[in-house]
């Protein structure tokens, strides 16, 4: 970086040629520079003209310094929001990078940026991935300008603070970290301050990517932080003494600390009252419970404890079983990687195709392979519940947990039936408990329990809501 | 560090070499659903014949074998179970398990025979076969009750058995006799046990008694599939010593706590025309057995009965409805019916069995400390057989049904 110190000259045209050289002008066809005569003086424009609202630069930037007799500094003769003064080469360039006009005056040491930018985005739309049938219905969009306007129209306070960390260097992007200054625990958002700063990487362009780079077990099968596209989502947890971190670029946040509970729940249990969306949680805790076992009990069952299946039953898996010519392991692997690549496909497929994918699997995967004798009817109906399960997840990242838990579990369950799945079950638990996001148990608050909203597997009335989680160690604990 | 090593070779070597320990494929297993036990002419070597389901015939509609049964009967000869069942893969195919057999059915010659007790003694340590099976003893040879036993409406042997027993045992002609209820009692050696008594070679004479009064084969039925199920086998030590009827039975059920009973429709005398009778449903409660326990004198048990009557016919047509007084007389009557027919059942017990179905030796631990006190004592042949027995029988309810009032015959037929 050589030009760090590079100051700005009182002569224009030398100004000029050093930004016209490390801009490339010429080759980069959407950078302009400027040249502007007025009754005042000589002035200098450089900007991208992709990036910056041309209409509020002709009639608020232009023509002011066109029209000014008298020689009054630039900041009070422009009729734009925000104005910076630069001392040096290096603010004029992150100027003109995030997209500001730089008016360089003949004569002086200081340039202008005009902040003035157009950077395109996605007009907000409706929630995808985290839909609800009653509650909100926008979504974050991939501006952050945008996205921290809607979590303010919802946190209209003076506590609520968004906070701003640089990382990388190529280019250096910020991190917004959204928290209620009087609320998030300052152990936490030091934790989060230190990690994003210790990133080494040159570039981290969005989210998803931070996500990898600050969590505490990269490897893990567990998501340590929640990922939202829901602005109800975010700012309920923000209220709550949650730290929410925003990126441009990305139409979803993070969420931090996480615990396993807010990965299983939906943003509408709590817009529901409160026995409806209890009994949603329930149809959904039992979905988690079927597409984690139903497959590995069903290998346990069929191969080591057949005395336990009604006669009923066993003959007629029996009977459905005697053309088919691998084991129960086998045949509940190849339905459940069938399974898993019509998701895999029914993701990556474009659009106009889509149809295809429901044809094949229901078609082709679950009928012919039955009536080919490759697999059972009962596999069928037991993979695609599990599979059906796994889309009741209210969180896509536990789905990926879950999809793979499932298999480590069949693969217990086929060496030595129940004791081996339990084993393997408790291994799982153990782990689970062991884990910890950003300093918080991710049991909690069931385990090490603590005072709480109580809305783990179910919540309680809302006016009944006394504590907010004594988990994150929130400033105020005392929700009423 | 090479602790480490080791453990990353030996883990992966336990599981591999010892995984699948066990593991059984459903479709490579025939599955046994009644075991039938004879006699033979050799001291401790028995007939078994295992009569196996077609899992492929009535189970599943995607792959039907319309020409094969839907059971299999295989007869060997062997001096336990297990031992049998290798004997049978001599000419079955697959593997014989006896997991999911539904009732061990002995022959009565077997059953009264002093090796009855040390074949079934091999059983719990079968792991096998489930102790919940039920224990049925057939009048005549086990292997020709599974042979001729041809229900007409149930192909599938298990569901013959199942709805069979669980209908008969629910009206309390034939008792609920897990094998483990067996070793409970036999073990116990203070009881009698009974089991369901069964027969498919009615015998000729066959006359009408009331409803329950039969014993296996004595009932007068015609039909295609000659199998009947009624009353039970008393066994006493392990060993058969007499049957019961169905009325016999029904009072054993009904005195016996540990059995539940379901309702049953039986008749009654009508006390104001004893020609006539009375059809009702019957329903007791839970009996309730206190003992008044005397080492030295004559100990006393006391079994309060509290019942419900739903009256469905009265013949007679004699105005029990809406005639308090007759009424009355009708409750009382048939408290004393109850009263005077179960009090001759046990008199029987006392003096003939010297003992009794009921389980009650359970209501006279409570007044022993130690084991030995309670064996010393003797429930089964000192203290039953001598004791008092005070029935109580108490009709809590008594229903009419859906009419108010019987329809008058006499001006009928007018």
């Amino acid at each position: 970086m050589k030009n760090k110190e590079t100051l700005i000259s009182r002569d224009l045209s030398k100004n000029q040629e050093y930004i016209e050289t490390q801009y490339s002008h010429g080759v980069n066809m959407d950078f302009v520079s400027r040249p502007l005569t007025a009754a005042t003086g000589r002035y200098h424009l450089f900007f991208y003209s992709t990036t910056v609202d041309t209409k509020q630069l002709s009639n608020h930037v232009i023509s002011p310094i066109l029209s000014s007799k008298k020689d009054v500094p630039l900041p009070a003769l422009l009729a734009v929001p925000g104005i910076e003064s630069l001392k040096d080469m290096k603010k004029v360039e992150d100027a003109l990078s995030s997209g500001y006009v730089v008016i360089f005056q003949e004569g002086c040491r200081e340039a202008y940026a005009a902040k003035i930018p157009d950077l395109k985005h996605r007009a907000i739309e409706k929630a995808e991935n985290e839909k609800t049938v009653k509650g909100p219905k926008e979504a974050f969009t991939e501006s952050l300008d945008t996205n921290i306007s809607i979590i303010r129209k919802r946190l209209p306070s003076k506590d609520t603070i968004v906070e701003n960390v640089e990382i990388g260097a190529r280019p250096a992007m910020s991190v917004s970290l959204v928290y209620i200054r009087d609320l998030a625990n300052p152990e936490v958002l030091d934790n989060i301050r230190k990690r994003l700063k210790s990133i080494s990487v040159d570039t981290v362009c969005n989210i998803e990517i931070l996500e990898q780079f600050i969590e505490e077990r990269p490897l893990s099968l567990f998501p340590t932080m929640l990922y939202s596209e829901r602005p109800d989502n975010a700012s309920n947890y923000i209220a709550e003494g949650f730290i929410v971190l925003m990126m441009d670029n990305s139409s979803s946040c993070l969420i931090a600390p996480a615990t396993i509970w807010s990965f299983f729940h939906s943003p509408e249990d709590r817009y529901l009252r409160v026995i409806f969306g209890n009994f949603s949680r329930f149809i959904r805790a039992s979905a988690y419970l079927i597409t984690l076992f139903v497959s590995a009990v069903y290998i346990a069952i069929t191969n080591f404890h057949s005395q336990l299946i009604p006669i009923d039953l066993l003959l007629a898996i029996a009977a459905s079983r005697e053309r088919v010519p691998v084991p129960v392991f086998i045949e509940v692997l190849i339905m459940e990687f069938a399974f898993e690549l019509i998701r895999e496909a029914g993701i990556r497929i474009p659009s106009p195709l889509g149809p295809t994918i429901g044809i094949v699997g229901a078609l082709i995967l679950g009928q012919a392979a039955v009536q080919a004798n490759i697999v059972s009817p009962i596999v069928v109906i037991l993979v695609a519940l599990s599979g059906l399960s796994s889309f009741t997840a209210a969180n896509y990242s536990i789905n990926h947990t879950l999809r793979i838990s499932r298999f480590i579990f069949i693969c217990a369950s086929s060496l030595f039936g129940f004791m081996s799945l339990l084993g393997a079950i408790m291994i799982w638990t153990v782990y689970l408990v062991s884990i910890k996001s950003f300093g918080v148990s991710y049991m909690s608050p069931a385990t090490p329990s603590t005072k709480s909203t109580h809305d783990t597997f179910f919540r309680i009335l809302l006016k009944k809501e006394r504590w907010r989680p004594v988990f994150l160690k929130p400033q105020d604990k005392d929700k009423q | 560090m090479r602790k480490l090593l080791v453990m990353i070779v030996c883990i992966p070597m336990i599981i591999l070499l010892s995984g699948c320990t066990d593991r059984k494929e459903i479709e490579e297993q025939a599955f046994v659903v009644a075991v039938g036990v004879d006699k033979t002419d050799k001291p401790n070597i028995f007939r078994f014949t295992f009569q196996i389901a077609n899992p492929e015939v009535g189970s599943s509609t995607i792959s039907p074998s319309p020409n094969e049964s839907p059971q299999e009967l295989v007869s060997v000869l062997g001096a336990d179970f297990l031992s049998a069942t290798n004997a049978a893969n001599s000419s079955v195919a697959k593997e014989i398990t006896l997991e999911q057999v539904r009732v061990v059915i002995i022959s009565s010659k077997l059953a009264k025979s002093n090796e009855f007790i040390h074949l079934m003694q091999t059983v719990p340590s079968t792991v096998e076969l489930r102790l919940n099976a039920q224990l049925v003893v057939s009048k005549e040879k086990a292997a020709d009750f599974l042979q001729q036993n041809k229900p007409k409406m149930e192909t599938r042997p298990h569901k013959y058995y199942q709805y069979m027993l669980d209908r008969a045992k629910e009206t309390g002609i034939i008792p609920d006799a897990p094998l483990s209820r067996f070793y409970y009692i036999t073990e116990g050696d203070a009881d009698l046990f009974i089991a369901p008594l069964a027969t498919v070679k009615p015998e000729d004479k066959q006359e009408y008694k009331s409803e329950d009064k039969y014993t296996a084969g004595d009932i007068p039925l015609k039909g295609e599939n000659k199998t009947q199920f009624m009353g039970s086998a008393l066994f006493k030590e392990g060993k058969m010593i007499d049957e019961l009827t169905g009325e016999e039975t029904r009072i054993s059920v009904m005195l016996d706590p540990t059995l539940s009973q379901q309702d049953f429709i039986a008749n009654y005398k009508d006390p104001l025309k004893p020609d006539y009778k009375i059809a009702a449903r019957f329903k007791a409660e839970e009996p309730k057995i206190t003992v008044d326990y005397r080492p030295n004198g004559k100990t006393t048990i006391y079994a309060d009965i509290n019942f419900r009557l739903d009256v469905y016919s009265i013949p007679s047509t004699v105005n029990y409805i809406s005639d308090d007084k007759k009424r009355e007389l009708l409750r009382n009557n048939l408290e004393r019916q109850l009263k005077q027919m179960t009090e001759k059942f046990i008199e029987v017990t006392q003096k003939k069995y010297k003992g009794e179905p009921f389980y009650w030796s359970l209501h006279i631990r409570r007044h022993f400390l130690t084991i030995q006190d309670y064996e010393k004592a003797d429930w089964s042949k000192k203290i039953y057989p001598n004791a008092e027995i005070k029935m109580n029988f108490r009709l809590t309810s008594l229903e009419f049904g859906k009419v108010l009032r019987q329809s008058d015959l006499g001006r009928v037929k007018d």
